[in-house]
């Protein structure tokens, strides 16, 4: 038997990320993948990023992890989303190429020390004592102290077209037949949920005339806070719609559908439904976007993102026809819904350790979210947490105020899911300061502490601090009147009567740090991206010390831990239903506790006077027996 | 200012005297504002004295009261505590602790003293259950009292303010979320006009919170009618003192009297009016104008008629000049004699020379403004808790319109507070509901 200290099944986006997180902390790490092809890739969606997403692979960045930099490296186009919108809301959003995304992954994988990339199938994982063992399909066998199960959509899959209905993974890849039966046997809870991608369709057959271009934007933001040169882009995507012939053709043809028919029984999301289903939900929306977006540099293949069914091939390429500028596109790939086991998250603590099996970790779709960026994110905390449960440590917690990673897994540990989890900003109570420019302010400083930030993004990081720090200081500075003239004319804003400070006019309504900067040269030393904090900083001022009073209030309950002993049943005052609920969620802290559903504000009173009467009996306990 | 807690800690109803208790670190300030007394310094404020002084409410009012400290931690939560001890009664009472909630004290949660108490080690381990008990009780209580308030009808409009916010936050979410997503963009007048109906609609209810002003400054009841039908010997029956005049010659209580009694602990405040007709010289003009005026004002009319004649011309021209007003109750004198005129609609029949049935009017008074007729059909606020979420929802609202050109992520950071706000009183916090409504009203999605 091979010896390892820890095990990572599955290298998809949190799969890769566990693993380099646990083998950058010096921990002799396996990483098993069903197929070495299928390394970080993108199965769906060639792009990484988007709204909250953006957000998320810059936290995975901030912390130590591999998403910024691969996605840097690899990215065809890039854009900032909502941009006029306001700072709490923007998210970059880049098209990747896919074949460089999973090439570059895979290089970094294999040139890491301590980590093991090995293909195999995983049937079978046993606890003995403080060990797992994970059995493969070939036979072989491995013992590890901590295991991080990644196994995204490949537990039990199945895809399905029409009628077909293949045993298998996403594209083709061969799936986990036994897995999840091992894991139900450990007494774990399954759900069965569904996803869907679209057909993928060659270039040389699309009509771009008739398509509305959609260029990308440079000199912004990267997702990783230490890739130094801005990117070009190298590619454009087509925007097109879906009419009423599509619509005809797929109303139709619903009784072909598997997701009416009833083959598919698995719960798919609703951010992310396949067309027949939005044609069946809105019927009065006479058209649906479609984008087409490059799979990669290197091939002709053309994703339409909006498309994505599971109607039999012929009606498939009916619907494809039938769209302006499509009319004779060529599938390459078909669209299809795949289905798949998942674990129900109630059943995770907080650090992603699954309850009353130590050293059991869960990250990805595994745990019924949805997306790279999500995966990513579990990925790096599974990981960090794996090694800190090996080094005897801690685990690592972030906070709903710290981090998207926070908020992601505080939902799905405490609220849990009814279908595939995808993150939005509208589920972050505090995303005025869970911003993307600020990712490395708020965790990179957690990722140096636990072991994964180097001493390269360290210096990064200081130095931007330091930068910061330095801005602040400038702006007290003030002009007189004459000087600003014309840099307010221009802008259309109304002259002080008296000399103005740096500060006052960052405040100013049509005024920001670029324009001031570039009349005033002010900020000349320092780089977009300090500049471009400082001005959000001093512009939201008013609104940022309101979340942080917010935050003030919020964190008192969550700093008031519950022991893990705590019996929910044994006292009276509470009521049953939120007794019950709170023994199965076994929340860490009152915070978590207030947010269980059905748990009301009165029950939370009553528990933190509970607790807290537990605590002091157990002193009292303690200190009678040392006396 | 840190967490200072306040609430009225004597049961509500009639009592010798009531108090009301402020907790926190910082709750000898709050005294410092209110509080004055000439044996008081508070820089040599001795703890657990009692101060005779004054309670001088911001809008210039004195009430009478006392005021003692407890330095902490030799008090019962183990803070600083002050209570205030006036007269018992709720109205003034619940002003008081009105006016302390506006500075900044937050209103006590169920059993949160107790709680605190147990918190700071006041209590011990074994008196833990009953605070439990206290805090359910309590809660409980205060979900049956939201439930009551005019049948539910006051939660179900705040929900329906919140309901329509959701929408207005599924639609702004939903912009943010999914930029490229080609709906209907959410425009900043459209959004704008939802808060405005939201603080139309929150500003009326906190109108309706004048059962307050009722209790402190008594119920303004008009007595009109024609002359002589008996309005001074009405007054007299129920001040049931001498200070009307009783006559029967025309235009002799052209100045108007006032009188006050006082009825299950509130004020009511009768004014005999000249009656309002056709004035024939100067004088008689300026007290006509006058007692219109009052009749206007008035929280209640009583209309007075003589049940004993037909009706005269004059009682035809009052009738119709009240016959829009909700707030009138008809009042038939004189039924010691024999009645000649027909049935009125929401009468009392009484007769004042021999105080028949003079009860019931003052109970037909209190039913129709401190119960659930009052202010005519809206909505009556009576939990201080909600009050005071509603005047931290206007705050918000304040705050949205002044800057309306703020970007969105700020603007939707408003509106979703406000959101919250309104969820305190209608228990609908969770964020799923939000995330709900953007699914099934928005397609979404690859």
């Amino acid at each position: 038997m091979d010896n390892f200290d820890a095990i990572v099944v599955g290298a998809g986006h949190a799969g890769c990320e566990a693993a380099l997180a646990l083998a950058r902390t010096n921990n002799k790490t396996l990483l098993l993948s069903l197929s070495l092809d299928a390394v970080a890739f993108l199965a769906c969606n060639p792009s990484i990023g988007g709204t909250a997403k953006g957000q998320l692979a810059s936290e995975v960045d901030a912390l130590g992890g591999q998403m910024g930099i691969n996605i840097d490296k690899t990215l065809i186009q890039l854009r900032m989303l909502n941009s006029g919108k306001g700072p709490a809301v923007q998210s970059l959003r880049a098209q990747a190429d896919k074949i460089q995304y999973h090439n570059e992954m895979k290089k970094t994988l294999e040139n890491t020390k301590n980590l093991f990339l090995r293909q195999g199938e995983v049937t079978e994982i046993k606890e003995e004592e403080n060990y797992k063992i994970i059995t493969t399909a070939v036979g072989k066998k491995y013992k590890a102290k901590a295991v991080v199960f990644a196994t995204g959509v490949y537990l039990k899959s199945n895809i399905i077209i029409g009628n077909y209905v293949k045993n298998c993974g996403p594209n083709g890849f061969s799936n986990a037949e036994k897995l999840s039966d091992s894991l139900k046997n450990l007494g774990v809870k399954l759900l069965r949920f569904k996803t869907g991608t679209p057909a993928r369709i060659n270039a040389r057959s699309i009509d771009f005339s008739k398509l509305e271009v959609q260029q990308g934007e440079e000199n912004i933001q990267n997702f990783s806070f230490i890739t130094k040169k801005k990117k070009k882009n190298k590619a454009v995507c087509y925007l097109t719609y879906t009419n009423e012939e599509t619509h005809e053709i797929i109303k139709n043809n619903l009784d072909k559908a598997p997701v009416f028919s009833g083959l598919i029984k698995g719960v798919g999301p609703r951010y992310c439904p396949s067309i027949e289903t939005k044609i069946v939900r809105f019927a009065d929306k006479e058209r649906h976007q479609l984008f087409l977006e490059p799979e990669a540099l290197s091939t002709n293949e053309f994703y339409i993102q909006g498309f994505s069914t599971s109607m039999p091939v012929n009606i498939q390429e009916d619907m494809i026809h039938s769209v302006k500028g499509l009319e004779k596109a060529e599938i390459m790939r078909d669209s299809y819904a795949i289905e798949y086991d998942c674990i129900d998250p109630l059943q995770l603590l907080p650090s992603l350790e699954l309850k009353n099996h130590k050293g059991l970790f869960f990250a990805g779709q595994i745990n019924g979210t949805s997306g790279y960026e999500e995966a990513a994110a579990q990925g790096i905390i599974a990981g960090i947490n794996a090694n800190l449960y090996l080094k005897n440590k801690e685990p690592l917690i972030l906070k709903r105020n710290e981090g998207y990673i926070g908020v992601l897994i505080d939902d799905i540990v405490t609220k849990g899911t009814n279908e595939p989890y995808r993150m939005m900003t509208s589920r972050a109570e505090y995303r005025l300061l869970l911003r993307q420019d600020n990712a490395d302010l708020r965790l990179t400083e957690i990722g140096r502490k636990v072991g994964l930030v180097d001493n390269k993004r360290w210096k990064i990081f200081t130095k931007k601090k330091n930068d910061l720090k330095k801005i602040m200081e400038l702006l007290d500075k003030k002009y007189k009147v004459f000087e600003i003239e014309t840099l307010f004319k221009e802008n259309g804003e109304s002259l002080p009567k008296e000399s103005i400070s740096l500060r006052e006019m960052i405040k100013r309504n049509n005024l920001d740090a670029f324009k001031i900067n570039q009349k005033l040269k002010a900020f000349d030393n320092f780089s977009y991206d300090v500049i471009n904090e400082m001005n959000i900083i001093v512009k939201y001022e008013g609104y940022l010390k309101q979340q942080q009073e917010e935050i003030e209030k919020f964190k008192k309950n969550e700093d008031i831990v519950i022991p893990n002993d705590f019996d929910y049943t044994k006292y009276h005052g509470l009521r049953l239903e939120a007794a019950e609920k709170l023994k199965e969620i076994k929340p860490l802290n009152i915070g978590q506790a207030s947010r269980v559903s059905g748990v009301s504000p009165a029950d939370i009173a009553v528990l933190s006077v509970l607790v807290k009467k537990y605590k002091e009996e157990k002193l009292k306990e303690k200190n009678g027996k040392n006396n | 200012m840190e967490d200072i807690i306040a609430a009225i800690s004597t049961p509500l109803g009639k009592g010798a005297i009531s108090i009301v208790r402020i907790s926190g670190k910082e709750s000898l300030d709050v005294a410092k504002k209110y509080f004055t007394s000439k044996s008081l310094c508070y820089k040599n404020i001795i703890p657990r004295m009692l101060y005779l002084g004054t309670f001088n409410f911001s809008d210039g009012s004195k009430e009478k009261c006392m005021m003692v400290y407890f330095k902490s931690p030799y008090s019962y939560t183990g803070e600083d505590i002050v209570e205030f001890q006036l007269h018992g009664g709720n109205i003034i009472t619940q002003l008081l602790l009105n006016e302390i909630l506006n500075s900044g004290v937050r209103l006590a949660e169920p059993g949160e003293f107790s709680k605190r108490a147990f918190e700071n080690g006041k209590i011990s381990l074994d008196e833990a259950e009953s605070i439990i008990d206290e805090i359910n009780a309590e809660s409980e209580g205060e979900v049956k009292a939201t439930l009551m308030q005019s049948r539910g009808q006051f939660k179900r409009k705040i929900e329906n303010l919140q309901n329509k916010l959701t929408e207005c936050i599924a639609k702004i979410e939903a912009t943010l979320d999914y930029p490229e997503e080609d709906f209907e963009k959410s425009a900043k007048d459209e959004i704008f006009k939802i808060v405005e109906e939201c603080a139309n609609e929150i500003n009326e209810d906190l109108k309706n919170t004048q059962k307050t002003k009722y209790l402190k400054n008594g119920i303004n009841i008009a007595i009109v009618g024609s002359p002589n039908v008996g309005k001074s010997s009405l007054m007299n029956a129920l001040i049931g003192e001498d200070r009307a005049i009783v006559t029967d010659i025309e235009g002799t209580t052209r100045d108007m009297l006032i009188g006050s009694t006082e009825y299950r602990g509130i004020k009511y405040n009768y004014i005999d009016t000249a009656g309002i007709r056709e004035a024939e010289n100067e004088v008689e003009k300026i007290g006509i104008e006058r007692s219109k005026q009052i009749v206007k004002d008035a929280d209640v009319i009583l209309f007075v008629i003589d049940g004993s004649r037909e009706k005269t011309e004059e009682d035809k021209i009052i009738e119709s000049s009240i016959k829009n007003l909700k707030n009138v109750i008809n009042i038939v004198n004189k039924i010691d004699k024999k009645r000649i005129i027909p049935k009125i609609n929401n009468e009392i029949e009484i007769s004042a020379l021999k105080q028949k049935n003079i009860h019931e009017i003052e109970d037909k008074i209190y039913n129709f403004v401190i119960e659930d007729k009052i202010d005519f059909n809206k909505n009556i606020i009576t939990n201080e808790r909600q009050i005071n979420i509603l005047k931290e929802c206007l705050e918000v609202i304040n705050d949205l319109q002044k800057n309306k050109t703020e970007s969105m992520d700020i603007i939707a950071m408003q509106i979703k507070k406000l959101w919250n706000c309104l969820g305190k009183i209608t228990g609908q916090c969770e964020n799923e509901k939000i995330i709900d409504l953007i699914f099934s009203k928005f397609c979404l999605g690859k």
